[in-house]
């Protein structure tokens, strides 16, 4: 979760393909047969006289397994939103009353004092600005440069084709500590330290991952719309674009929610490349925030609160899209 | 004849023709690996033989650095540090993904309200959530101790800052593992399980015998991924106890990385560190994939 560059997502060819499968199985078999209970009546249907005895011990059981498996996700809910309630409460908190009060009363009353304070001598709406640019700039070039990519390697021929493509695949294994170092040596010695550049230059070429997704669903697309396309006069480039590209909105979709996750989320590579407020990103900024007020917990807490707003909003509205997209590219 | 006489040039001449076009769509994003994942390994390994800090020109040392970084204490006990870490981390988030997945995959009316909310707080930047659980801990008006009645320093406890850090990293993960292992679990072909339960297994032979087995490269790809990340972890551990945490407990191998480097500036040291962790890594993970080769069971049909 260090890694912007999915790392994690470090994924041999039968790494990946495994998780694909799970994914491609996983629509027409539905859930465990045990507790479907469609599937289990048909089945006491076909076999009467082996499965009647065992039904009353089975469903007494059954519900006991109902009432524990509500009860253990409902605590794993409450345990994985609680500290979201609480920092969002801490967020609309007057100062005053968080130092008098238990820091889990509910806010009384409500005030956006602590976010008008972050805006304003907190210095947070630039943060916010470099970062939706670099995010924005970051976004448009991996999903070309890695569609264009994507493309060469799965519908053309050309000498050392395999060859180069296990070099992108290779890099999938270098990890971000590693190259942070040396990329902090080059840019200071280009004299790009602290600037726009350097925080969306070593991501703007495209990502080997992005690369490795969408070659492998580029190949799934039928022959046969490429040549006819081909007879019909179109070039490589009108082709890529205008039947490939749209064929592939699902895969190119989920591209690019992983980028502006992973480098709205990024921290490291900022924390790094960046000193003092002018190029700032949002992480860096919570961060500084957090050791330059250390008990002011209502602002700080109004600083984690911009931090992941966004996001969550974005998981709002396309939350089925991510969490399927998550599963079946294993992103991180 | 005459026809395949003519078409051979023809066909090398479009060839040469593709293969320029190809390479054209390759040109950015070969430049970029290039330039920011492949040069990068030269320079660290050039770095790993240099004595540098940014300002006095460099000193080739040859292996010195590795030398020093291999027989120092502070970098043993960072890698023992990041060793614990991994080993709290991935046994309780595997289990406990695994377990929630089970629970989720039971097909009970909510699931997928349920299985959301998990997802939760792996979509937000683990360093917003490191801040956020340090006000947790923290002992002026953390949650925590407002929630026990308690008045402890959580995180300014040796003992206790370690399994923290790795507790919240866990929290923050099980949900994407989770996530995996229902993809893997619903891809169990649903006749094995029936014919398993014809044959009177019970749910706890059903779940030891036969998922249990079935889900190694769904188990393998969350291991691996799992493991990656967390020798790498850096965010978290970052927010929630800066410096390396109470008398170092807390510095692991990526916070070592980062304060040898830029705080410390010795980046010969830093290039060395970094290097032993990738190799590492690619240890760890070769090993893995000899574990599971020899006892996964890929072949469903």
């Amino acid at each position: 979760m260090t890694s912007p560059e999915m790392t994690t997502g470090y994924a041999g060819d039968s790494l990946s393909k495994a998780a694909n499968e799970d994914v491609r199985l996983a629509k027409p078999v539905g859930a465990d047969p045990h507790t479907n209970g469609k599937t289990d009546a048909d089945r006491e249907d076909e076999k009467p006289g082996i499965a009647a005895p065992l039904r009353s011990a089975g469903q007494t059981r059954g519900v006991l397994g109902t009432v524990v498996s509500y009860v253990l996700l409902v605590f794993g809910a409450l345990v994985t939103l609680a500290p979201f309630v609480l920092s969002f409460m801490t967020a609309f908190k007057s100062p005053g009353q968080f130092a008098s009060e238990s820091s889990l009363a509910l806010p009384n009353p409500i005030t956006g004092q602590n976010f008008s304070n972050l805006f304003g001598d907190g210095g947070f709406i630039s943060p916010i600005v470099v970062t939706s640019q670099a995010v924005l700039l970051i976004l448009i070039g991996q999903l070309v440069f890695s569609i264009m990519a994507a493309f060469a390697f799965a519908r053309m021929r050309f000498r050392g084709r395999d060859a180069l493509f296990w070099v992108y695949l290779g890099t999938l294994m270098v990890p971000q500590v590693v190259t942070v170092i040396p990329l902090y040596v080059m840019f200071s010695q280009l004299d790009l330290r602290n600037t726009f550049w350097a925080l969306v230059l070593p991501f703007t070429f495209g990502s080997p991952y992005a690369v490795f997704l969408l070659r492998e669903y580029f190949r799934g697309i039928p022959e046969d719309i490429i040549s006819a396309a081909r007879i019909d006069g179109a070039n490589t480039w009108r082709i890529l674009w205008l039947i490939v590209v749209p064929l592939s909105r699902p895969i190119i979709a989920t591209l690019a929610i992983i980028t502006v996750v992973t480098h709205w989320n990024n921290f490291m590579w900022p924390l790094i490349i960046t000193t003092g407020r002018d190029w700032q990103t949002v992480t860096v900024a919570t961060a500084a925030l957090q050791g330059q007020y250390n008990a002011n917990w209502t602002l700080v807490m109004a600083a984690t609160t911009v931090a992941m707003a966004p996001l969550l909003i974005l998981f709002a509205i396309f939350q089925r899209h991510i969490v399927e997209s998550i599963s079946l590219t294993g992103f991180k | 004849m005459t026809t395949a006489v003519s078409a051979a040039p023809k066909r090398r001449r479009s060839g040469t023709r593709e293969a320029a076009l190809a390479w054209g769509l390759l040109a950015p994003s070969l430049a970029g690996i290039l330039a920011f994942l492949v040069l990068p390994i030269m320079v660290v390994l050039w770095l790993s033989l240099n004595k540098w800090d940014l300002l006095a020109p460099m000193r080739f040392v040859g292996l010195q650095n590795w030398v020093d970084i291999l027989t120092e204490p502070t970098f043993a006990r960072s890698m023992l540090i990041t060793l614990t870490f991994v080993a709290f981390v991935i046994p309780l988030q595997t289990a406990l993904g695994l377990s929630m997945a089970l629970l989720l995959s039971r097909g009970l009316p909510g699931s997928s309200v349920f299985r959301v909310i998990y997802v939760i707080p792996w979509i937000c930047a683990p360093l917003a959530l490191g801040v956020v659980w340090k006000w947790i801990f923290s002992p002026y008006g953390g949650a925590m101790n407002a929630l026990l009645g308690t008045n402890f320093e959580w995180l300014s406890n040796p003992d206790f800052a370690l399994p923290l850090v790795a507790a919240v990293s866990i929290w923050s993960q099980v949900g994407y593992t989770t996530l995996f292992f229902m993809a893997g679990l619903a891809g169990i072909p649903s006749q094995i399980l029936e014919a398993a339960a014809i044959d009177g297994a019970t749910a706890w032979q059903v779940f030891w015998k036969v998922k249990l087995p079935l889900l190694g490269p769904t188990m393998f790809f969350v291991l691996v991924t799992g493991v990656i990340a967390s020798f790498q972890a850096f965010d978290q551990i970052y927010a929630l106890t800066p410096n390396g945490g109470p008398q170092g407990s807390t510095d692991v191998i990526a916070t070592r990385i980062y304060a040898e480097a830029f705080k410390a500036f010795n980046l010969g040291n830093a290039a060395v560190m970094a290097l032993v962790l990738f190799f590492l890594l690619v240890i760890v993970t070769v090993l893995q994939q000899r574990f599971f080769a020899s006892r996964v069971t890929y072949d469903l049909s």
